[in-house]
């Protein structure tokens, strides 16, 4: 029985809700049908006047277009059922208040009842409230739980309403209980609803009262309904919203590769710098009259860079040369080195020597070398007058070259002169200060430290005090008594000139003007003219720096003093024909040999009229110098190309050897110098060659000390040893009995 | 500077069996050549790893250490090196016979 009534209630229920849903359909649609006058067939016919009658009109709550009770099919029961109520009429609502209420006759209420729910006291809101919910899509919602309720009441009963099954089961089945239940529930409803709809309640509540007393016989458990104070929590779930991903993509930020090594030296570095700019900062500290300085300086520091950077490009260049020539001529460096002629050992008291490097300038080729000397600081360097001594092709200008030994290629330092050289000397004090004598008579002193494109650092003046003639040679001096360097030079006018090397310009003094055994020649006016003997060579004492002697080209030696200007202190007819070098033996200072034109070479000492020896080397001897490592022997260059080594304590009549270095159809030979040094010679031709000779072991044997004093030096013994063959030489009174066995011997 | 630089690079082209005389820059491009451009722009390449790797040796050795030559001999010829932060000089030769 009551399963039947629930299920019939249920089926209303559903009808209900379904008709709802088809009509709320149908009214959305209505504005769309054509609202076509449709006149029924039992239209009751009224009179034309009736329907112009006017009618008053009136405003009133009552919407007459509105049906009470209508009717739709219902296909599922196959019936008419009555259609819920439409919308109120005309009436707007302006506020919705959502009630619990329902009325009491309502199909909800009616189920609700027959669900066992409340009775009498059931809250209603009155129907057009009611109506206006139900026509709400929230009402349907809010409905269907309940109507969901019901049948799941009976299995259910205790969990959907925790709190007050509690209290029903502690009551058990105790009717008594129950009944208080429901009474007490009528009562708070009763409460409830008393005001404005006390009369609806009432009119209709014995019918809901008897229906709730069936209810209740039947059903002993009455569930109460959810108020404020009794209800029930529901969850429920809400949408789970479809997932979906939003991403976007930016603008790449930019990349760039970067790798680079980590090394010790790297951090070494990093650290170095670190503290350099520390340092900087505290220097920054400092007070700012002290910074100044430094502001300049820093103005300059691209320049400085840019100075740095090419001072080790050219270093870098130079080394590179060096390389370069160290492959090419690397034969030449061994032998230089290592090999030494090992037939001297066989040949007692004879040398040879080794061609070594061959200096060539390539602008030069046609010009002698006048001048040849090695450099007295870099054992390596040495220095090349370029000129020309064939005086009736004289070439138009001359060049001052440096070479290295080690750089045969190209001259370390060149310089073009506008007259060919003649004589050069190096200053020993600073060794790249170079004074040089030139063939129109003027002399200059080259700086080899300054760049190649600057010219001389100091040039006679060509109008005041320049020579009239070749400047045949040119020395060093020792410093003036206020510190000034002082150069010397004698010339073919016949004086011999000092330069004083002042700041700026050159300073000439004359010393003395060589006069010549010639008596005056008578001029074209009856004047007399004295001629003046043509100086061709000078040369310092070593030690007494006023001493001097020069050689003419009528082949007197004359010593002067600078302390006298118009006479010789002595004077001797060394030759005949000019002279073309006197050299002061290293180690006896009284010993010096002098060569000349007359193709000899003579040994003199300072006092005798006649020399300690003679030689005839048969052609030219263009030049002749003393051994720096051993006070008996000499070297000297003829111009048939051959250079001549005498050893005087080997043989005193005899050169230990002789070599031709150049051939003597076309070079001569003209300068010789030694090494100071390393064991090598140099001679420069005709042909603007220099030619770099190695001396074979014989040629330069050192002595051995004797047995008696061991503690002699190199050099006493070398002077000891002189001196043993001056005694020798000089003991018998006249001494041309040596010059005499020579030419014997020839 | 410029024609130092110029007559430096002919003098030592001009030596006997030099090859060729190769200035690279500091970022190893070579700005001035004796050499065929691809042989130049290949040897300058390949100079300055090795300069590099060379340097590192000896600076990792004793950081206060720095290469200043480089020097390779093989059968057919000798490349001479001198490094610098800034610029590299090559210099190829051929032995003499």
């Amino acid at each position: 029985m009551s399963s039947d009534t629930s299920s019939d209630n249920e089926d209303d229920k559903d009808t209900a809700s379904k008709s709802r849903g088809n009509l709320a359909e149908d009214e959305t649609l209505d504005w769309l049908k054509p609202r076509a006058l449709l006149v029924p067939e039992d239209q009751e016919d009224v009179p034309e006047a009736e329907l112009d009658e006017e009618i008053g009109r009136f405003l009133t709550t009552i919407n007459p277009q509105w049906v009470a009770d209508e009717v739709a099919y219902h296909y599922g029961q196959a019936k008419f059922v009555v259609k819920p109520k439409p919308t109120f009429g005309k009436a707007y609502p302006l506020y919705i208040y959502q009630g619990t209420a329902i009325r009491k006759d309502s199909d909800e209420a009616k189920a609700q009842i027959a669900a066992g729910y409340g009775k009498v006291g059931f809250d209603d809101a009155g129907p057009k409230r009611a109506k206006a919910k139900k026509s709400t899509t929230e009402l349907e919602e809010e409905e269907e739980p309940e109507a969901d309720a019901p049948p799941t009441e009976e299995n259910k009963a205790e969990e959907d309403v925790p709190d007050e099954e509690k209290a029903n089961e502690v009551g058990g089945e105790d009717h008594e209980a129950t009944q208080a239940d429901t009474a007490a529930d009528e009562e708070t409803e009763a409460v409830a609803d008393e005001g404005a709809e006390e009369q609806v309640p009432e009119d209709e509540g014995g019918g809901g009262e008897s229906q709730v007393e069936e209810v209740i016989e039947i059903k002993p458990r009455v569930k109460k309904l959810a108020n404020q104070f009794n209800f029930c929590e529901r969850a429920a779930l809400t949408y789970n919203f479809p997932k979906r991903s939003v991403d976007t993509q930016t603008v790449p930020p930019p990349r760039a590769n970067f790798g680079a090594t980590c090394l010790q030296s790297i951090i070494f570095d990093f650290y170095q710098e670190d503290y350099a700019r520390k340092q900087r900062e505290k220097e920054e500290e400092k007070p700012k009259r002290l910074r100044k300085k430094t502001a300049k300086h820093v103005k300059s520091a691209q320049q400085i860079h840019d100075e740095q950077l090419a001072q080790r490009i050219r270093e870098a260049w130079t080394i590179l040369e060096r390389l370069v020539n160290q492959n090419i001529f690397d034969e030449i460096a061994q032998d230089y080195r290592y090999w030494d002629d090992p037939s001297d050992e066989f040949r007692e008291g004879m040398g040879s020597l080794l061609p070594l490097w061959k200096f060539q300038f390539e602008p030069m080729r046609s010009h002698a070398v006048c001048d040849v000397q090695w450099n007295p600081h870099y054992q390596d360097l040495f220095a090349v007058a370029y000129g020309s001594l064939d005086f009736t092709q004289q070439q138009k200008e001359g060049c001052l070259c440096l070479y290295s030994i080690k750089n045969p290629a190209f001259p370390e330092y060149s310089i073009i002169t506008e007259s060919p050289i003649i004589c050069l000397d190096v200053y020993k004090e600073t060794p790249y200060l170079i004074c040089i004598g030139r063939y129109d008579g003027n002399v200059c002193v080259y700086n080899a430290q300054l760049t190649l494109e600057s010219s001389y650092q100091y040039k006679s003046d060509s109008v005041r005090d320049k020579h009239s003639n070749i400047v045949w040679e040119i020395k060093w001096g020792a410093r003036m008594i206020d510190g000034e360097a002082s150069f010397f030079s004698i010339s073919g006018d016949g004086r011999v000139v000092q330069w004083a090397v002042m700041p700026g310009e050159l300073q000439a003094t004359t010393i003395i003007t060589l006069q010549s055994n010639v008596p005056p020649i008578p001029g074209p006016d009856g004047t007399l003219l004295t001629v003046n003997s043509c100086g061709s060579c000078i040369c310092f004492h070593p030690e007494k720096a006023d001493i001097f002697m020069v050689g003419t080209e009528d082949g007197m030696i004359h010593t002067c003093s600078l302390k006298y200007n118009r006479n010789y202190v002595r004077s001797v007819q060394g030759h005949h024909m000019p002279v073309y070098r006197i050299h002061y033996n290293n180690y006896n200072n009284s010993i010096y040999a002098s060569c000349s034109g007359d193709w000899r070479v003579k040994i003199w000492e300072d006092g005798r009229d006649e020399p300690l020896f003679m030689f005839e080397l048969g052609s030219p001897v263009g030049d002749v110098k003393w051994a720096p490592y051993s006070s008996t022997v000499f070297a000297a260059c003829t111009a048939d190309g051959k250079v001549y080594v005498y050893d005087l304590n080997v043989n005193k009549y005899r050169p230990i050897c002789v070599q031709a270095v150049v051939s003597k159809k076309t070079k001569k030979l003209t300068r010789v110098d030694f090494n100071p040094r390393l064991p090598v010679i140099v001679c420069g031709d005709t042909k603007g060659t220099c030619h770099v000779v190695k001396l074979s072991p014989n040629l330069r044997v050192m002595c051995k000390p004797p047995k008696k004093a061991q503690v002699a030096d190199q050099r006493t013994l070398q002077i000891m040893k002189l001196d043993k063959l001056l005694s020798l030489v000089r003991d018998p009174p006249f001494q041309t009995g040596v010059v005499d066995e020579k030419f014997d011997d020839d | 500077m410029a024609n130092e630089a110029e007559e430096t690079v002919r003098k030592l082209a001009m030596h006997k069996g030099v090859v060729g005389v190769i200035i690279v820059n500091g970022e190893g491009i070579p700005i001035k050549t004796t050499l065929e451009n691809h042989v130049s722009v290949q040897y300058a390449g390949l100079m300055s790893a090795l300069v590099d790797k060379a340097k590192s040796v000896v600076r990792d050795l004793d950081p206060s250490n720095d290469l200043t030559f480089l020097r390779i001999r093989s059968k057919k010829s000798e490349v001479m090196v001198a490094p610098d932060k800034d610029f590299i000089l090559i210099v190829v030769q051929n032995p003499v016979e």
